[in-house]
């Protein structure tokens, strides 16, 4: 396993450059499905993770363990940049995209689609999440992948805003006992 | 307030979904209490294992070396130099975090509201698309089932005068009414509209008003009513515009 994480983020807050390698080699094939996932483009998910790694190195100092895990640390600000990045493209993709054609933007991939793209699609998924019910899977993806809020949530599922906090909470427990070594 | 709640807020809070009150809320109550925040830390260290746990991949080095070049040229200007530096500019960087982070709230209100903006405009415009097609949707279906009927006719319609490169198809039922399909005919002048009669007898009936859009089309529903007794021929004339009892303007589309 080598040098815990946390300890790669104080050498790293030193100066050391070594470390900043061997944390990138340590967590950037972890978090690139991740971002890959969310931003769903190989180049924008370089980018991103470029971005994401930059930041890890000038931000090392003010890394505070008693704050949260390392892996939590790097995620968070990589699903920030990833979602950052969607809705950046977004953006730009309006002024070209026809109005007849905005309907079908947030249609679902219909099913008998590019089978290679899907086969990607099923290795980006997280394995914890699998554990986890359809409708559970559902609201995770929608709040930490879509960056949705409880409202934007309650509105696409049509559920009471309270139905939808519950079912994270739910659906986060569910997922703690998932990652949790038995 | 029991804190049962806020254990809800937590884990809404971890998974990046809180929004309005609730989010004012927590984020006024998070400071003061360490079973909250020991619970969001929880929380998203769960969220963070989960979301690392999908099968590995290596991104191409070039990513790597990118950063790693990036990096050694952070080292180069001498980081302690420039921690001293850092360390000696603190106020002044920190006042101007200040200022930056009011701008970035101020940019960041102001892009929220004209995203709401385009977004409600967005609707409008699929709701107002989708009214339209259902329109289109329905006419096109009364004209199919009216030409299910055996005693239904095809009447086509020949371009007269002026409008002599206009033609039109009248799909018509003498108890059901009709359909007038139109192409060609120029828009109506200012203050007239087109005005289509049905003539039995020698007797010309009035049977609605209609325009054409911007390629002079236009597709006209004729009701059952009007259709009493059998129809000889259909013509179209320019009128004034809210109609007249009997046709006086040119006639622009007739059938035979």
């Amino acid at each position: 396993m080598g040098t815990p994480g946390g300890d790669l983020i104080r050498v790293m807050a030193a100066g050391d450059r070594d470390a900043f390698a061997r944390f990138y080699d340590r967590y950037a094939p972890l978090v690139f499905p991740f971002v890959l996932r969310i931003v769903r483009d190989r180049a924008d998910a370089a980018d991103v993770l470029q971005d994401v790694f930059w930041e890890a190195w000038r931000g090392a100092a003010a890394y505070d363990s008693a704050r949260g895990t390392p892996e939590a640390w790097i995620i968070t600000r990589a699903r920030t940049r990833a979602i950052d990045r969607v809705r950046a493209v977004r953006r730009r993709g309006e002024t070209f995209v026809a109005p007849v054609d905005e309907a079908t933007v947030g249609a679902p991939t219909p099913p008998g689609g590019d089978a290679a793209v899907r086969a990607e699609e099923r290795q980006l998924v997280a394995s914890a999440l699998a554990q986890l019910s359809q409708a559970q899977r559902e609201i995770i993806e929608l709040a930490y992948y879509s960056g949705l809020t409880q409202r934007e949530i309650a509105e696409r599922l049509e559920q009471p805003l309270g139905t939808v906090k519950t079912r994270i909470r739910l659906a986060l427990a569910r997922l703690r006992e998932a990652v949790t070594p038995t | 307030m029991s804190h049962e709640p806020f254990e809800t807020l937590a884990a809404v809070y971890a998974a990046g979904a809180l929004d309005g009150d609730d989010l004012a809320q927590f984020e006024a109550h998070l400071p003061g209490c360490a079973e909250c925040q020991a619970a969001v830390r929880e929380a998203q260290d769960t969220l963070a294992r989960a979301m690392l746990s999908a099968r590995p991949q290596t991104p191409l080095p070039a990513v790597r070396e990118a950063l790693v070049r990036r990096v050694e040229r952070t080292r180069g200007a001498g980081r302690r130099a420039w921690l001293t530096w850092a360390a000696a500019t603190a106020v002044v960087a920190a006042v101007a975090a200040g200022f930056t982070a009011t701008w970035v709230a101020v940019r960041y209100e102001a892009r929220l509201g004209q995203m709401a903006r385009e977004t409600a405009a967005v609707k409008e415009r699929l709701a107002r698309n989708e009214a339209a097609l259902q329109e289109q949707v329905a006419l096109y279906r009364g004209a199919v089932e009216l030409l299910r009927d055996p005693a239904t006719r095809v009447v086509d319609l020949r371009g007269q005068g002026t409008a002599a490169s206009a033609s039109g198809r009248m799909i018509w039922n003498d108890a059901g009414g009709g359909h007038l399909f139109v192409a060609g005919l120029p828009p109506a002048p200012a203050g007239k509209t087109y005005a289509l009669w049905t003539i039995s007898g020698g007797t010309p009936r009035a049977a609605g008003l209609f325009g054409v859009d911007a390629s002079g089309r236009s597709a006209h529903r004729i009701a059952p009513e009007v259709a009493r007794g059998a129809v000889g021929v259909f013509a179209v004339t320019l009128e004034p515009e809210g109609g007249t009892p009997a046709p006086t303007g040119p006639i622009v589309l007739a059938s035979k």
